[in-house]
């Protein structure tokens, strides 16, 4: 591979020994910071009875407390110090120059606050992303997003920038101006959440405009929503584009933790810059073997104003076996996000991941991009609606194509659907994190 | 593939950066254009230390 692959090889080629032990190093620092500057963290971990000098080796890592989304939430608010960020706050208030916030949709938001140099980091993490996925000076950058208080695209622009493409924000524009914007000033690249890029392409063909032919985007990089490493997703994205299509993941409380490189072989988690730790969902047993399913734990190294430390996130991860041939050092995780601890519920006794619906409904040409799943009790016993759009050309097919969708649920996730055909382009399309699967069960 | 860089060199150029930055905050009177642009070096002077500085501690270089 030649170096100029690499946004900074010294790190992204260091060897494994050598990597684990500069983990360690940046842990015992971010550690130390938060103890000595974070009240919350403070209280958290003398309650937990543990101080930096206790951090000698990779092991001791697992006897920090590990924080919930939940804990920041209860800190943070009216009425507590700091406002709105509260004791988890690490520096003066005035030296926060930047505000974020989650989108809130499972509670109160977490307002994130960030320094200057906490956003350079931010953004310094995404050019490792963007420059594994070939970006480059020469690449005109659109960014179909509605910027707003949510992290979501930030970074993607002000990496954009400091790689030196040249990036044009679409903002507030709505989809069909955007598409036009695009093909007038002859967009090489994107980067917007998979709904979004379905949804762009379905809109360009109803403007007799094709996207393959008519639109000059070679490059995307898709983030919010698990569907670019789900490969019927990501197949229908590249066909419906004639571009390469690359998942890249990260939070407002994290920053951008893991990408795909042009290899398309798997997320890389940026071991230089964050700690990526896979615990059993069951026993909290650390999970180091490939191919195990587990939930992630993630530190990040360098984020000073609202350190992230041991942060439970509760998405689904596996690591890879393989060694990506880009040669990075960085490991791979298989799948990517796999899903939430908390989204994988039980149905009717059986262990349900909404991607795994996802992967069938999209690996159906045809059928429309969009779904929804309903889960409802009728009575004692748990009842399950998909809801899929049928495309025009195929309604004389619908009963081959339900009875195609039944089997291959039954094969996929064990369990029988009512499956409901709406009319194309009838189920709600969005722009930022689309939620398709619906639990009204009572107590869910 | 990091012996062929000149790790050792860049971490002597980023000290002297983070050097200069910080005596230009020193001698500039409280002048807020230049306070503020040196902090904003200083932020990438960190993202350097980050990338190539705190790496070669590790490395050895």
């Amino acid at each position: 591979m030649k170096n100029g692959e690499y946004w900074n090889p010294v790190l992204e080629t260091m060897p494994r020994e050598k990597l684990l032990q500069q983990q360690l190093k940046k842990f015992k620092e971010i550690f130390t910071w938060a103890y000595e500057n974070s009240k919350f963290y403070h209280k958290l971990y003398s309650d937990a009875g543990i101080e930096p000098g206790d951090i000698k080796k990779f092991d001791d890592i697992k006897k920090v407390p590990k924080i919930e989304k939940s804990m920041m939430r209860s800190v943070q608010g009216p009425g507590k110090q700091n406002f709105p960020y509260g004791d988890i706050l690490s520096v003066p208030l005035e030296q926060v120059t930047d505000y974020r916030q989650t989108s809130g949709t499972t509670g109160q938001p977490v307002y994130q606050a960030d320094t200057w140099q906490d956003w350079e980091f931010s953004t310094e993490a995404y050019c490792y992303a963007m420059w594994a996925q070939g970006y480059r000076p020469k690449d005109r950058v659109f960014v179909p997003f509605g910027y707003n208080i949510f992290i979501a695209f930030w970074a993607y622009h002000y990496a954009g920038e400091k790689l030196g493409c040249e990036v044009i924000p679409g903002g507030v524009l709505n989809t069909e101006a955007r598409i036009l914007k695009m093909q007038e000033l002859k967009a090489t690249a994107m980067g917007a959440t998979p709904t979004y890029v379905l949804g762009m392409a379905e809109t360009a063909r109803g403007m007799g405009i094709d996207p393959i032919k008519d639109l000059y985007i070679r490059k995307i990089t898709v983030a919010g929503e698990p569907g670019g490493s789900i490969p019927a997703t990501r197949k229908r994205m590249e066909d419906a584009w004639g571009a390469k299509v690359y998942d890249q993941v990260g939070s407002t409380e994290i920053g951008h933790w893991g990408w795909e490189c042009r290899q398309q072989a798997g997320l890389h988690v940026n071991e230089g810059l964050f700690l990526v730790e896979i615990e059993d969902v069951n026993t909290g047993e650390t999970i180091e073997e490939p191919g195990r399913k587990g939930k992630m734990v993630v530190t990040t190294f360098n984020r000073m104003a609202q350190p992230c430390i041991r942060f439970d996130v509760k998405d689904i991860i596996q690591w890879n076996a393989r060694q990506c041939e880009c040669g990075r050092t960085y490991r791979l995780l298989d799948g990517g996000l796999m899903g939430r601890a908390d989204d994988i519920t039980k149905v009717k006794g059986v262990l349900l991941s909404p991607m795994a619906i996802e992967e069938v409904v999209r690996d159906i040409p045809q059928l429309g991009n969009e779904y929804q799943v309903v889960v409802t009790k009728k009575g004692d016993i748990d009842d399950i609606t998909l809801k899929v759009e049928l495309l025009p050309e195929y309604q004389k097919d619908q009963a081959a194509i339900k009875a195609k969708l039944t089997d291959q649920l039954r094969l996929t996730t064990n369990l029988g659907y009512n499956i409901e055909f709406h009319p194309y382009e009838s189920l709600p399309r969005s722009q930022a994190k689309s939620r398709r699967f619906q639990d009204q069960r009572p107590h869910h | 593939m990091t012996q062929e860089y000149n790790v050792k060199g860049m971490v002597v150029k980023i000290k002297a950066l983070r050097k200069n930055a910080e005596a230009l905050k020193e001698i500039s009177g409280g002048i807020p254009a230049v306070d503020k642009n040196a902090d904003r070096i200083l932020a990438n002077v960190r993202m350097l230390e980050i990338d190539i500085s705190d790496a070669a501690e590790i490395l050895g270089k």
